[in-house]
């Protein structure tokens, strides 16, 4: 592959990658509270719905964008109804939220299929877009895009500089004890479950709004379950989910550039490698830590106090 | 004010009262939501019944969804009781059509009584190894059972696909292998529809109960099952009953997975896919991982699956609609277990 | 109570007796594979369906987004079982279902599109479009600077190759140096994915995109480019009016209307038909205004010499990707042949996986 080839396909994987980089940094808010989300795609597809409509009711897609993101967060404090008041079980909780997410996005948007929605068109940036390599990889993309680049540091500063972050991440690991010293750990943990909600909702925005400007059952098409798996990728921290999701962004780009190619390795081996690959990632990250990185009370209830 | 309180004793006859209700509160949930369609509720209520239990013909569609959906939940559940998340129903489920395929190909010639239980062996060790390797990635890496089995569900689905595609392209060009020899297939019982698979079922279902309940295995299941750690200081072998739960799930939808290539498609393909591996989650979670309980709570999801079809085909209702009651009853179950571990009481005066 | 059973009886049975006196309508069903909204495949059906209802003495009924599979022999069934007429099934993967449920219900007319089997009461049916999709070819490779083709294609399944090579055969009647390159995105309708393949073509050199799929997220990704783009299924210029040139599409109308006034007089036999552009059931978009006169001559010109039954597209002599004559000169690739059509041409880059 010469240059020719690879400037594009990362420029595509930047692209790609971006809903999964909303959707990574929203589920990475949850799980640092504790909470682990698995209806991550549920969320995503109704913050999908949600930005499609409102972009073609109000012209507007930023409106849309802001929307999606309600919509998502409202969809996932579901989950924190059942989980954080009524103490169920957070794994099956997400994968009820995933069904009933896809399920109400699906149902909602039937009418919505074959139209399409005022949405965000390609931006270059003057003068840097210009630029030899980078520009067109970085500086050539919708606005959402260029929005996307700041939230991993911006997320990195909250966790690790800022005493809400803090806060927030005592909750995920040491709720009892956060609990003893004042601190709300419930409070903290429907922060996490609904701002994670609202970066979900807008990962999912992307996809009806830049991606493409269209609908359709499962726009998502997956995209959920790798974000949950990016966030165990990126050991938590902000700037690997970054690189994560251009990694995932690239990999599902790839797999079509070898075929415009002209490769003769069959379709269905290629598509597999973006699974592959997570589940490869998975067994690297998991063999090669020495200490472990989730939160100590990721995916434990708080019990009530007696 | 209200405060919260831990129930001392075990829910029995409790349980069974919180879920009915809390399903049906969220049926009538979703049937609300029809409104948004422009149609009322009590006309979809009457389909979705009628549709599901009004005739001969719709109690036998129902055996027949119920079938796959039995034993994979069967597989989810025994998985789930030991805190394994086994999501990776839907793709033992297409290895265990994949392998009972690759029998039925190769050895067409043989009679069926060799053939069939070759067939369910061959899906059976497919199966279980799709859901080994997650077990065994879980256990030696500490790799995330969910995602491994997850994505193990859309890697044997492209794996499906690149067969069909490929070397057991049928010869007409069209992406399905060619049809089975009459060999192998599962018959029907009677005169009815409902292949003998049902009959697979409560053989399965009752050797899995009796599994948990008499056997030294099934004691060992339990004791994990409520303190992993606990466990493991009683010096259980926590490893090992993970990969055989994990293996047993996959055999079990793999079963399944023969089954529906055998008697209900004659052949595999891609569209043998119909969500049962996460529907079965459903299933098991209402039945709280019971083997008794797992029996009824499949009829009544297939029973579901069966009446939303008559929606569609009735009032227009979108086919998405059954996911939608899928999940909201799986919320209501759980939100509504919360009164069975808790209670609340008014708070004492400080 | 007996006689009050019976004075029931006795009111019930003239009314009863009047309303079959009446005439029957006739109840058609149909069974689409995806979404009616899609704007494309079954939209296409589901236009038709419309115009059924309008006539006399029929009624219409249709059930979307049915998968192929079990679920597609239970929704069959169903329809039957509610005296259904005559029932359309409108994808491949219900064949092996509606030979099933014809079996058992030998009063009602089973009609299946895009596959191979009948029965006594069961035909198939198909429509040519391999015949615009030439035309379409013609259009992409006159207007194309670079010569190179995009085809964002959807199974690799013999509908869909037949219709990768018109479009190639039609592209290097215009130009023999043209090539079209393939890739699959094993979709019908998933409007990310197939922008995402469009544009992959489009990053290999492809100035024109083609597609088999009924989203326009090609076509979407054709005009941010500013790069032209054949649609499909229906008119899909409004997604994308700058770079749409035209589309092959459907138009199932009067093929319907003809089986249901059959069905009706009681003229109906089992058939495999395979109508095209002199039925009208294909035919090709209107040219977008980019397309030049020229063009739109040559190509109309050909579309008559379709219709009159002289230019049959797949005439040999015709190679495959690897040389091989396949159809030999002066030969026309029998309908068998086409149906089960599993080889590229040559100028065609991809594999049939």
């Amino acid at each position: 592959m010469n240059i020719d080839l690879l400037v594009p396909l990362f420029a595509a994987a930047v692209v790609s990658g971006t809903p999964l980089l909303y959707a990574t940094l929203g589920e990475l808010c949850t799980e640092k509270t504790g909470v682990l989300n698995l209806g991550v795609e549920g969320v995503m597809l109704v913050g999908c719905l949600a930005a499609f409509v409102t972009a073609r009711l109000t012209g507007s897609p930023w409106l849309a964008f802001a929307a999606a993101g309600l919509a998502g967060g409202l969809f996932a404090s579901l989950h924190g109804v059942v989980c954080l008041v009524f103490q169920g079980n957070q794994v099956v909780s997400g994968l009820a939220l995933t069904l009933l997410g896809t399920g109400l996005a699906n149902y909602l948007g039937t009418g919505l299929v074959g139209q399409a929605a005022p949405g965000f068109a390609p931006l270059p940036i003057p003068g840097l877009a210009g630029i030899p390599v980078l520009g067109p990889i970085l500086f050539a993309h919708d606005p959402l895009v260029y929005l996307s680049f700041l939230l991993p540091p911006l997320f990195w500063l909250f966790f690790t500089k800022t005493r809400p972050g803090l806060h927030l991440r005592a909750a995920g690991e040491f709720p009892g004890a956060a609990t003893a010293a004042g601190l709300n750990a419930v409070a903290c943990r429907w922060v996490g479950v609904v701002v994670g909600g609202f970066f979900m909702g807008l990962g999912g925005a992307y996809l009806s709004l830049a991606y493409t400007h269209l609908w359709t059952n499962n726009l998502t098409a997956g995209r959920g379950w790798i974000a949950v798996a990016l966030v165990i990728f990126a050991f938590w921290r902000p700037g690997r989910a970054a690189f994560g999701a251009y990694l995932f962004g690239g990999i599902m780009a790839l797999q079509l550039r070898l075929q415009a190619a002209g490769t003769t390795l069959p379709s269905s081996l290629l598509l597999m490698l973006p699974y592959v690959l997570t589940v490869a990632v998975l067994v690297f990250s998991a063999g090669r830590r020495r200490t472990a990185p989730a939160p100590a009370a990721l995916g434990t209830n708080i019990e009530p106090p007696a | 004010m209200l405060r919260v309180v831990r129930r001392p004793a075990s829910p029995g006859w409790r349980g069974a009262l919180v879920v009915s209700g809390s399903a049906l509160l969220a049926l009538a949930g979703s049937l609300l939501l029809l409104g948004v369609q422009g149609v009322s509720p009590l006309a979809g209520l009457k389909v979705l019944v009628l549709g599901a239990f009004g005739s001969a013909w719709a109690i036998e569609d129902c055996l027949l969804k119920a079938i796959p959906l039995f034993l994979c939940s069967l597989g989810v559940a025994v998985a789930f009781r030991l805190q394994i998340w086994n999501i990776g129903a839907e793709g033992q489920f297409a290895l265990g059509a994949i392998g009972a395929t690759w029998v039925a190909l190769s050895l067409p010639g043989l009679p069926k009584v060799v053939l069939l239980p070759l067939m369910i062996m061959a899906a059976c060790l497919a199966g279980g190894l799709w859901g080994l390797i997650p077990a065994i990635l879980r256990q030696r890496l500490g790799a995330s059972e969910i995602i491994v089995t997850l994505m193990g569900n859309y890697i044997a689905i492209l794996l499906l696909e690149f067969l069909v595609y490929g070397v057991w392209k049928d010869p007409s060009g069209f992406p399905m292998t060619p049809a089975f020899a009459d060999a192998a297939l599962l018959g029907t019982i009677g005169t009815t529809s409902v292949n003998w698979g049902l009959v697979h079922c409560l053989v399965l279902g009752a050797a899995v109960w009796v599994l948990f309940r008499f056997s030294r295995i099934g004691y060992e299941l339990r004791a994990c099952g409520d303190n992993v750690r606990a466990a493991r200081y009683a010096g259980l072998p926590y490893d090992r009953l993970a990969l055989l739960v994990m293996a047993l799930g996959g055999g079990l939808a793999g079963w399944a997975g023969c089954i529906e290539a055998s008697a209900s498609l004659g052949r595999l393909q891609p569209s043998i896919m119909a969500g049962y591996g996460y529907t079965a989650i459903v299933v098991a979670w209402l039945a709280r991982l019971s083997p008794l309980y797992i029996g009824l709570s499949a009829f009544l999801l297939a029973a579901l699956r069966v009446g939303v079809e008559h929606l569609q085909l009735d009032l227009q209702v979108p086919a998405a609609f059954g996911s939608i009651i899928e999940g909201l009853i799986l919320l209501t179950v759980l939100a509504g277990s919360f009164f069975l571990t808790y209670r609340l009481v008014p708070a004492r005066r400080p | 109570m007996r006689i009050i059973v019976l004075c029931i009886m006795l009111l019930v049975a003239p009314t009863a007796c009047l309303s079959l006196a009446a005439e029957r309508e006739l109840k058609v069903g149909f069974i689409y594979v995806s979404p009616v909204g899609d704007a494309g495949w079954s939209h296409a059906h589901e236009q038709a369906r419309q115009a059924i209802e309008a006539m006399d003495g029929v009624s219409t009924s249709y059930v979307e987004a049915v998968a192929e599979g079990p679920d597609s022999e239970r929704v069959i069934q169903t329809m039957a079982r509610k005296r259904s007429d005559l029932i359309f099934a409108t994808s491949f993967g219900y064949m092996d279902s509606m030979l099933k449920v014809a079996r058992q219900f030998p009063n009602t007319v089973f009609m299946h599109c895009s596959g191979f089997k009948t029965a006594a009461n069961m035909g198939n049916y198909f429509g040519r479009i391999y015949q615009p999709r030439y035309l379409s070819g013609m259009v992409a490779g006159a207007m194309s600077k670079t010569g190179v083709l995009g085809y964002v294609a959807a199974f690799p399944i013999p509908e869909v190759i037949r219709g990768i090579n018109a479009f190639t055969l039609g592209a290097r009647s215009v130009n023999p140096q043209a090539t079209v390159r393939v890739v699959w995105t094993k979709t019908w309708y998933d409007p990310a994915k197939e922008k995402e393949a469009a544009k992959s073509l489009l990053d290999v050199g492809a100035d024109v995109i083609a597609q088999h799929q009924d989203s326009p997220g090609p076509q979407e990704a054709a005009q941010e480019r500013g790069v032209y783009s054949i649609g499909y299924n229906t008119d899909m210029s409004r997604f994308a009016p700058k770079a749409h040139l035209t589309a092959p599409v459907w138009n199932w109308t009067p093929y319907y209307r003809q089986v249901v006034e059959q069905v009706q007089k009681g003229t109906w036999k089992p058939s495999s038909d395979w109508p095209g552009l002199a039925e009208g059931v294909v035919d090709l978009a209107p040219f977008g205004p980019m397309v030049p006169p020229a063009v739109r001559e040559r190509v109309q010109a050909k579309r008559a010499e379709i219709v009159a039954g002289r230019e049959r597209i797949f005439t040999g002599p015709i190679a495959d990707q690897a040389g091989t004559v396949r159809i030999p000169a002066g030969a026309v690739a029998a309908d068998q042949e086409l149906l089960g059509m599993n080889w590229f041409v040559q100028g065609v880059v991809g594999t049939t996986e």
